[in-house]
């Protein structure tokens, strides 16, 4: 079977799997909250694969097989971030859906601008995080054509392949909304169970002789891949410690995340979401583990791209009706997850800044915007990865960071500080990001073991207590009526904002 | 309200605790194997099974005393 008949029975699945998922979800996106909240009814079954889905991406595939190729035990920090997101996800994420639910937030900037009384701070939150989510659309993109450029050969050009790739993903989501994503998600997910789970199983067994051995070869071969800091060299404890807090509090920073606890249909959703999520995290070891068979499988070689550790040993140990499989996982895992990221980013425009700015716009014009912009954003996605990608690489190195600068905003003074205000939110942010910019722009990251991003945050936290110490809070009857649902009063039958909870 | 919001933290921190203080203090080696496999590894693995128990205890204690659960589940 030639490169070509792969790539093409590939696209074909995969464009067959996305329109699916669009038209099944069709039918529930009539309006903004239908099409990018599921007019917050999904149940727990498709949250699971939706935020399982923008998780597990093309990097989970790809790329973190790559990091244990090339960095070695460093990768278990991916293991880790998750599951301590999620910890802190269990409390969080219901009640920000309590609160979403009472006002009827779709947008993270919503949120924001809810709670600090102040429409440009939601502006300025939607413009910043769009930005940033622009480039991350990105990444997938460039996920895509690894994908390509293994499978084909040069049979089919990247560029074209993006192109293909990103339109079937534009229709989708235009079509189906976030409930023919999570669908799509869905699907996605259990193909890349089937084909990392084979690979797992197949590696050690044709390789190796088995699990036993397999381990014993690690212990014997590569010691100093199974080790902080190790293979690495600078990667230490130290390092894991700092990135593993940045990333814990900085996942459910992303909009597209904070947007997937919306379209729950009640907070114990969201809660056993907490609880089984981590079972995912085996899936990241399995890759990890692929990735360091990897090592001695295929050499440790400058001249292999870590990213195509996955496709090569698939394309070596599978029958090629078998590699199409793995094809058209890592092509969804691409695709899949850049959905709410592109949705999330419209909506971030349209009703963040656009309804904003010119507040007479209705919400059944603010729906047209936001599916109207589907189309320019992956346009713009797709020609500044192809026009200027080294522009997108350094986006990328300080997004990670750039998102995690929100979480004083949205946890510590968005749930539990009421003294935070927006100057405090605003200054703390504009810190964070400067300082995160200049280190890791500047090669200094990490900074003496410590992650750029976590002493970025410090820097944050320090201006956003003491701004806010020094700037007017919004009222406390607000802040009453805000929270009356997410912090009912213990004496559920006295006061106002027990009678506003129960309204 | 108090309580849920203690349990919650003493969870996070636990867990945040297995995952790199647990590492920087005893797993950090490659020997001794255990279950043939090398100690940070199966450290990795062991991690991720023993939190959806973990943050099951915690489900349970929150769905008897937070009183977010009647706020979620009534309308």
């Amino acid at each position: 079977m030639s490169t070509a008949v792969i790539l093409t029975v590939s696209l074909i699945l995969v464009f067959a799997i996305t329109l699916f998922g669009a038209f099944r979800g069709r039918l529930q996106s009539r309006d903004l909250e239908g099409w990018l909240v599921n007019s917050r009814r999904m149940g727990s079954f498709l949250v699971w694969f939706l935020l399982g889905s923008e998780i597990y991406t093309a990097f989970t595939f790809e790329g973190l097989a790559g990091y244990a190729y090339k960095n070695g035990a460093a990768a278990f920090y991916n293991v880790a971030l998750n599951d301590v997101a999620y910890a802190i996800g269990f409390f969080v994420l219901p009640t920000i859906w309590l609160i979403g639910r009472r006002f009827r937030f779709v947008t993270q900037s919503d949120f924001i601008a809810g709670r600090y009384r102040s429409k440009p701070l939601g502006v300025f939150v939607a413009l910043t995080s769009a930005l940033i989510m622009i480039a991350y659309i990105d990444l997938n993109i460039t996920g895509l054509s690894a994908v390509v450029q293994v499978i084909g050969n040069g049979a089919i050009s990247d560029v074209w392949s993006d192109i293909i790739g990103f339109l079937i993903l534009a229709v989708a989501v235009y079509l189906g909304g976030i409930r023919g994503n999570a669908l799509q998600a869905a699907i996605k997910d259990i193909l890349m169970f089937v084909a990392l789970g084979a690979l797992f199983f197949a590696v050690p067994l044709r390789y190796f002789g088995g699990f036993g051995p397999m381990y014993a070869q690690f212990a014997e071969k590569i010691p100093n891949y199974l080790v902080l800091p190790g293979v690495s060299k600078h990667l230490g404890v130290t390092w894991l410690i700092t990135t593993v807090l940045l990333n814990g509090v900085g996942q459910w920073m992303w909009p597209q995340w904070f947007g997937v606890s919306f379209t729950a249909k009640n907070p114990r959703t969201l809660k056993l979401q907490a609880v089984f999520m981590p079972f995912y995290q085996l899936v990241k070891v399995a890759v990890i583990t692929i990735g360091f068979a990897a090592v001695i499988v295929l050499g440790a070689s400058k001249q292999i791209n870590g990213n195509n550790v996955v496709m090569m040993l698939a394309t070596r140990t599978f029958p090629e009706w078998f590699v199409i499989l793995f094809t058209v996982a890592a092509m969804l895992a691409a695709i899949i997850p850049a959905g709410p990221i592109i949705m999330t980013s419209a909506s971030l425009l349209a009703r963040n800044v656009y309804q904003a700015l010119r507040p007479g716009t209705t919400d059944e014009q603010v729906y047209r915007i936001t599916r109207g912009l589907v189309f320019p954003l992956t346009v713009i996605a797709l020609i500044l990865t192809l026009a200027l990608p080294s522009l997108i690489v350094s986006i990328l190195l300080v997004a990670y960071d750039f998102i995690s600068q929100f979480f004083p905003a949205v946890v510590i003074g968005g749930l539990f500080w009421r003294r935070a205000t927006k100057q405090g939110v605003v200054a703390g942010l504009v810190t964070g990001w400067t300082v995160a910019a200049y280190l890791v722009l500047s090669g200094h990251d990490p900074l003496n073991g410590w992650n750029a991003g976590l002493v970025a945050l410090l820097a944050n936290l320090v201006v956003f207590f003491v701004v806010s110490l020094l700037t007017r809070p919004v009222s406390a009857e607000y802040l009453d009526l805000f929270y009356a649902d997410a912090f009912p009063r213990r004496n559920s039958d006295t006061g106002p904002a027990a009678e506003a909870g129960r309204a | 309200m108090r309580r849920v919001l203690v349990a919650w933290l003493f969870t996070v921190l636990l867990i945040l605790f297995l995952y790199v203080g647990a590492t920087a203090l005893w797993m950090n080696r490659v020997k001794p194997l255990v279950l043939g496999m090398p100690l940070l590894y199966f450290w990795f693995v062991l991690v991720p099974l023993l939190n959806p128990p973990i943050l099951g205890l915690l489900y349970l204690y929150d769905r008897r005393h937070n009183p977010q659960w009647r706020s979620g589940e009534t309308r």
